[in-house]
């Protein structure tokens, strides 16, 4: 009985996966796609006189600091570098 | 006596507990604000007066040295307090390299945070938002019955109260976007059906944020609990000054409680035998104190004497004190 549930059990997972794989995926891909296109745009706003672009009091800007680290030095590639005809295709 | 009034709006108005003088420089809005801090002490209340002037002069009117020792009890119930901008920008930097420091495991920051860091604590504004943070700080702590604020003069407080404004909608954009994304994110961790998403940390310290500079934003426009007096002398210049400054403190809907005349010289005078530089100066002072009370009347508070010597030390803080109010001032008929 075990058994057959757990049969039963991974079907349901692969047509569950399979669902995602054809729908949903996309459309999750999709989102976090915007969401982090947001997230450049959100830490130009708050950091952006790393770039020499000063956009806000920077007194506040200094709190935020900390939690973005790691994204700096992956923004600051993604807004400095130079940009193709494969960008429209990703 | 039109001393009393002033007096009547402190009686009359119990809840406005943040009381602010503003005027050019150099009028007495020091003068004013320690000396209503004195009176209100004697009264038997708690009373903090601070300086949001980074060249604040506390310290002088007092003859003691407060500056960046915290809120320094100077007679039982006054309190003063110089905020030490440079101190308080130099804890803050540290503070966020700390925090990096232990968030990441680091022994020494990277060089652009590091630089940044820096580069940030630089920019010329940086000054008056860490006195406009310490502010909050005191205010929400909510310890005193008093606050007297002691203004910049006119237009560096303008830029002061459009500060609060201006941040509070950059934060209040800068929000919306950071819940826009984290519906995204919510959205993702949905349809992959994943159950635990972290807590956007940005999100809170962003909504903290905003909530410190709407606190004291709200106070600085609260009809109910703030008093905002305009100090002004009997001259042209000021005269001039004073009225487009009080429109623009209106567009920014701060409450204007009234106005206090400051050095106006003794009627008396005249009836001595005084030289005709005097009596000159007596002549035009008369000109400019008609005018002040067809402009704004009722509004006027107290008229307040120039004295003999300067106002430093307890002593003439008292007797200023009197002056605005007990009645010891000059008759507001001025005859």
């Amino acid at each position: 009985m075990a058994e057959g549930k757990s049969f039963f059990g991974e079907i349901k997972r692969h047509v569950q996966d399979f669902i995602y794989g054809m729908a949903a995926h996309e459309m999750t891909r999709q989102a976090l796609k915007t969401r982090g296109s947001m997230e450049h745009l959100f830490i130009l706003i708050t950091m952006g006189d790393i770039l020499g672009v000063p956009i806000l009091p920077p007194y506040y800007s200094l709190r935020l600091l900390p939690y973005v680290v790691p994204q700096i030095a992956t923004w600051k590639r993604s807004m400095l570098r130079e940009k193709d005809l494969t960008d429209a295709l990703a | 006596m039109t001393a009393i009034s002033l007096r009547r709006i402190f009686t009359e108005n119990p809840d406005r507990r943040y009381i602010m003088f503003g005027g050019k420089g150099g009028l007495g809005k020091t003068t004013f604000s320690a000396a209503t801090a004195y009176y209100l002490a004697r009264q038997g209340y708690k009373v903090l007066v601070f300086s949001v002037d980074p060249q604040a002069s506390l310290s002088d009117i007092f003859q003691r040295d407060i500056f960046g020792k915290g809120p320094v009890e100077i007679v039982p119930g006054l309190f003063a307090q110089e905020i030490d901008a440079d101190r308080r920008i130099r804890a803050y930097q540290e503070e966020i390299r700390q925090k990096i420091r232990t968030m990441y495991g680091f022994e020494t920051l990277p060089d652009e945070v590091e630089h940044y860091i820096e580069a940030a604590a630089a920019e010329p504004a940086m000054e008056e938002s860490a006195i406009f943070d310490e502010v909050v700080d005191i205010v929400v702590a909510g310890q005193y019955d008093y606050y007297i604020y002691d203004l910049v003069p006119l237009g560096h407080a303008l830029y002061y109260l459009s500060m609060a404004k201006v941040y509070d909608e950059w934060i209040e954009r800068i929000t919306r976007l950071r819940e826009e994304m984290r519906q995204y994110e919510e959205m993702a961790a949905r349809l992959k059906r994943d159950t635990t998403l972290e807590e956007d940390k940005i999100l809170a310290e962003l909504q903290d944020i905003r909530m410190r500079i709407s606190t004291s934003s709200r106070i600085l426009t609260d009809r109910q609990k703030t008093a905002f007096f305009f100090v002004l002398v009997p001259e042209e210049m000021v005269l001039i000054d004073t009225q487009k400054a009080a429109q623009l403190f209106r567009r920014f809907n701060v409450p204007i409680s009234g106005y206090i005349v400051n050095r106006v010289l003794p009627e008396e005078l005249a009836r001595q035998q005084i030289p005709a530089y005097l009596q000159n100066r007596l002549q035009m002072q008369r000109t400019y104190l008609d005018k002040i009370r067809h402009l704004f009347g009722d509004e006027v508070l107290a008229y307040v004497p120039e004295f003999e010597r300067d106002v430093t030390g307890l002593p003439m803080i008292e007797r200023m004190a009197q002056a605005m109010f007990d009645g010891a001032g000059v008759r507001g008929e001025g005859r």
